[in-house]
């Protein structure tokens, strides 16, 4: 067989890797065949391939040093950064927040664990469920990691050596270009290289086509320049529409914080392809990151009407179904969720707690057994939370606290069971084991109110009025609407003032 | 859970009679029987209650709605029949109960005689082994090695040998071996399934013989006066459904569901089974008998009929999984029909292929009974599988797994607080950073009222291939109750790989081995490429 052919017959069937080392064997022969030489590079590029449109994290840099940023005190509801009162989301008392102070999705993504900090500190810290650092800017190593790239590659040196490329000539020639630019971009990681050659190529097409144009605007938009990526996308869709160009102007307008004209976007795109379900989904996460749970779930509601397989959108209505109050219902998505084969700690953890809220106690205990069983380092501490939790529900304080001794052996920071403990410890009347719970869970996640509050209530107690004034404060901030911290406040300054 | 619903013949078909949510009943069809066992004429309910499955297990008597006695059961019971074993007056009949290889027989609700199955041969090589054991010639090691691979054979082995090799603990192996050695090996089989077949006369209250099935593939008759076996049938699969017909002395036919899917028709004499064998297609759920055809509802939801002689006469499809089912024998109205439980929580009768009646319940229905129950000649009896007794049983599993789980965490130190009344401290680790430097940053509390913690010392676990500490060895000065100390040190990530590990955090005290508490952190990864003139000068920096 011809070799060529068979490399290509492997492209097709993703063995890049086969792909590769027949494609260098034909090089060595013969070093100016430039069949072989594209389909290398797009074998090396298939390798560390990243859908450019989904993966994204903030980076520090972006977060705490935005200098985009228009007005620091934006009208509630036009930014993600200060998410709304939340229309139709139940209250903080109810659904859990993230540290962003939004609500905790039903589907973790890249940036919904841990949101935007207040401080460079908090910054730096670890979030809790995500477990790793965030990255510095998201220009850095972390998309190298994402896509396991050139720092694990060929022992005899880079394939293509960038420096010494003459990208004048290459940009001349349609069909090395693409393949070129998409080996720098992706598997070099060389954005400054990769802009140099799309700008050239550009030019040399008479800016006549959309693709270069995207991939300028990917480069810009990794370089942080924003309006001018979002220049390139919108020449781009004049002249041609895209669904990719779509989501990806879409994206700047996110990191441009215009959650609105974010959606607007999606609109547009919608009324050319209608019903394409990664547009309404991304107008369903704007939503839901600003804390719009009616939109957010009529729109994953629309998703699945297009594709009823769509897990982020079963799991987001199930949450939300699960803490308004209608646990049957989200307990019909989850076991949707379990046909069609996901099969996981998580899942089975989210039907244990729907069956025991749901009233379905059979099955209950079954669940949280399998999650036992399935669940993962990180992700058992969770598990053994939530059976806390319907230990406390059946009123056996014994099995709740141990319960929650084993979350936090297995996750020394779950700010959550270190308040429960400090109940329970309190219940018991050690009064000083309680104050060090409290204290360990206002350290670790200072975003939760109930930590600030127990603390406040107990030192109300105690007659430290002065702590107890602090931590009610630090409660409110946390959650505006927390009546109980409110009254406690109110109360100390009525005391403060009778003095 | 326990419903009583009456038979009447008026429009209304049943009344709803009594119901019991709470009764936490776990039995099934076969461990339940109705009988006048004190001769007064006032049936009562006999049920052989399941327990959790494991313990707990009991043989109740309700006469009316309450409970009249309750005796425990040792093993899981398999059946419950009452029979006649005299001719004493007045005409009290005897409770068997069919646990295990015992059949333990009750009379005036007090235990009355234990009837052991005969014993079946032991495999000589399994016998020669535990010789050898107890003669001390060969080691626990050569025992298990030789057992598993008898097992891996397929050999069937004695129930101590099964056990042994179930064992995990080599300490528990030997006090095992060491503890049974002495005692003779027995090789015992279980009943399956227990009937009842008169003896000589077809009276109501004749005495009648107990036929058991038995894991050993056989089916064995009983004398009820003496308690020795009359006859001996072998078969070629296991039973799990008799139904019985006839006299012992004169004539009787012996219809066998089995574990292979067969049903085989015994008859006085026979030795051969297969003939008259009707194979399904499926594994039988429940047989029954009305005259000479036989009902045989199977698990692929049908329910089939066939003749005495073997002939296939029709099949009912049925709308869910059948769960068990049982006769009607209503002898006033002349009414014979099967009722079967279905998995839809809804209860079918069919007379003859026809459905007659549909009635409902609120969960699914695991054991079924009809006849006479107090003074009232048609009774139905249904027990429900409890959702409340799974919860509860369910609850015992997990309360035990977490206190296993709970001491293995102590044991090990493994909690971030300590849990030693002498030692009351608490650490959380945090770590800052992009990398490859970290700040990590341990703070450790007293949580004592008014007793400082002294003499203690922090140290860290971790691959030494991936991470350097600056320090990592900390001694802590003495800890004042209440206050939050933060000890601090710096880990530079050696590798450039783009992994990260767990490092552990050890809080010990000075002259013991054993840390007081541990907590785990789990590194983030390194961010940034780590290139050499900026490390060297960040650690200047330092």
């Amino acid at each position: 067989m011809d070799p060529l052919f068979l490399a290509y017959s492997y492209f097709r069937r993703r063995k890049y890797q086969q792909c590769t080392d027949l494609c260098s064997q034909l090089l060595e022969k013969n070093p100016y065949d430039q069949a072989a030489w594209t389909l290398k590079t797009r074998a090396l590029t298939g390798q560390v391939y990243v859908d450019e449109v989904d993966v994204d994290e903030e980076g520090i840099a972006e977060m705490v040093m935005d200098d985009n940023t228009i007005a620091q005190v934006s009208r509630p509801g036009t930014s993600l950064k200060q998410p709304g009162t939340g229309k139709g989301a139940p209250s903080q008392g109810i659904r859990p927040m993230s540290q962003s102070g939004r609500p905790v999705s039903g589907f973790v993504r890249p940036g919904t664990q841990g949101g935007r900090p207040g401080t460079m500190e908090r910054a730096i810290m670890t979030p809790r469920t995500a477990h790793t650092a965030r990255p510095v800017t998201s220009a850095s190593g972390r998309y190298v990691r994402l896509g396991t790239a050139s720092m694990l590659s060929t022992p005899d040196g880079p394939f293509i050596n960038l420096a010494r490329l003459n990208f004048a000539k290459y940009a001349a020639r349609p069909n090395l270009a693409k393949a070129l630019f998409e080996y720098i971009f992706h598997h070099e990681n060389d954005v400054r290289n990769a802009l140099e050659l799309a700008a050239l190529a550009t030019e040399s097409v008479q800016f006549k086509d959309w693709w270069w144009k995207v991939q300028l605007a990917k480069c810009y938009y990794r370089l942080g320049m924003y309006r001018d990526a979002e220049r390139q996308l919108k020449s781009a869709l004049t002249q041609q529409e895209m669904i990719d160009s779509y989501l990806y102007l879409c994206k700047v307008y996110v990191r441009l914080d215009q959650p609105l004209t974010a959606v607007e976007v999606y609109k547009q795109g919608l009324e050319k392809f209608q019903g394409e379900t990664t547009l309404l989904t991304g107008i369903a996460r704007i939503y839901e990151g600003m804390n719009d749970m009616d939109n957010a779930v009529k729109f994953y509601k629309d998703v699945l009407n297009f594709d009823s397989m769509h897990v982020e959108a079963i799991a987001c209505i199930a949450t939300h179904h699960f803490y308004t109050d209608q646990p049957e219902v989200a307990l019909k998505f989850y076991r949707r969720l379990l046909q069609m084969g996901v099969y996981n700690g998580e899942l089975f953890n989210n039907l244990g707690l729907c069956c025991f809220y749901a009233q379905q106690y059979d099955m209950t205990l079954t669940c949280f057994e399998r999650a036992l069983s399935l669940a993962e380092e990180q992700t058992l501490a969770d598990v053994w939370f939530n059976i806390g939790h319907v230990a406390l529900g059946i009123g056996d304080m014994t099995l709740a606290y141990q319960c929650f001794r084993l979350t936090v052996a297995n996750n020394n920071d779950h700010a959550e069971a270190y308040n429960n403990l400090g109940v329970l410890e309190l219940r018991k009347g050690n009064v000083e084991m309680a104050r060090a719970f409290f204290q360990a869970a206002m350290v670790t996640s200072p975003h939760m109110h109930e930590p600030h509050y127990n603390w406040a209530a107990l030192a109300d107690q105690l007659g430290d009025l002065q702590s107890s004034f602090n931590a009610a404060k630090r409660a409110v901030e946390a959650f505006p609407d927390h009546v109980d911290s409110k009254e406690l406040l109110k109360q100390l300054r009525h005391h403060f003032s009778l003095l | 859970m326990i419903v009583f619903s009456w038979y009447r013949g008026s429009n209304e078909k049943w009344l709803d009679a009594y119901k019991d949510p709470v009764a936490s009943l776990y039995t099934l069809t076969q461990c339940i029987t109705l009988s006048d066992v004190q001769a007064d004429g006032d049936w009562k309910l006999i049920i052989a209650d399941l327990g959790t499955g494991t313990f707990d297990m009991k043989l109740k008597v309700y006469k009316g709605t309450n409970l009249m006695s309750e005796n425990t059961i040792i093993d899981l019971p398999t059946g419950v029949e009452t029979f006649y074993m005299d001719t004493h007056e007045p005409r009290t009949p005897a409770i068997a109960v069919a646990s295990g290889p015992y059949i333990y027989v009750y009379k005036n609700l007090r235990p009355y005689f234990k009837f052991t199955l005969p014993t079946l041969e032991v495999n000589p090589v399994e016998a020669d082994l535990w010789n050898q054991v107890k003669e001390e010639k060969i080691n626990i090691f050569v025992l298990r090695e030789m057992l598993e691979g008898m097992r891996a054979e397929g050999t069937v082995l004695t129930v101590r040998s099964l056990r042994f090799l179930q064992l995990q603990d080599i300490t528990d192996c030997e006090a095992f071996a060491n503890l049974y050695r002495f005692t003779p090996l027995r090789r015992q089989t279980v009943i399956t399934s227990l009937a009842t077949l008169k003896k000589s006369h077809a009276d109501e209250d004749a005495i009648s013989c107990l036929v058991l099935g038995t894991e050993s593939k056989s089916v064995y008759v009983l004398d009820p006066e003496a308690f020795t076996v009359l006859t001996t049938m072998e078969l070629p699969s296991v039973p799990v459904f008799l139904s019985v017909t006839g006299l012992f002395d004169v004539e009787y036919r012996i219809v066998v569901a089995c574990r292979n899917g067969c049903i085989y028709t015994l008859k006085r004499g026979t030795t051969v089974t297969t003939k008259n064998c009707i194979e399904l297609n499926s594994q039988p759920v429940g047989l029954q008998r009305i005259n000479k055809t036989i009902y045989v509802g199977t698990m692929d939801e049908a329910l089939h009929c066939y003749t005495s002689k073997g002939k296939k006469l029709w099949t009912v499809k049925l709308p869910a999984s059948m769960t068990t089912m049982e006769i009607i024998d209503y002898k006033p109205k002349g009414f014979k029909a099967v009722i079967v439980a279905l998995s839809n929580c809804n209860v079918h009768i069919y007379k003859e292929k026809y459905l007659v009646n549909i009635i409902k319940t609120d969960d699914v229905v695991t054991g079924l009974k009809f006849g006479r129950f107090g003074r009232e000649d048609g009774t139905l009896i249904m027990t429900l599988r409890a959702m409340h007794r799974t919860f509860q049983r369910d609850l015992y599993l997990l309360r035990l797994n977490t206190a296993r789980e709970y001491v293995k965490s102590l044991e090990n130190r493994m909690n971030p607080i300590s849990s030693d009344p002498q030692e009351p401290l608490k650490l959380n680790a945090t770590v800052q950073g992009i990398g490859p430097m970290f700040k990590l940053t341990v703070n450790l509390q007293n949580t004592s009222l008014s007793n400082p913690s002294t003499n203690l010392l922090i140290t860290f676990q971790y691959d030494d291939k991936l991470y350097a500490f600056k320090n990592s060895f900390i001694e802590v000065p003495m800890l004042v109750p209440g206050l939050n100390y933060a000890f601090e040190t710096y880990v530079e990530c050696q590798s450039d790989k783009g992994i990260s590990d767990n490092v552990k955090v050890y809080i010990l005290r000075q002259g013991k081995s054993i840390p007081i508490i541990t907590g785990i952190i789990s590194m983030p990864c390194t961010d940034v490429e780590p290139i050499a003139n900026v490390k060297k000068k960040n650690q200047d920096d330092f």
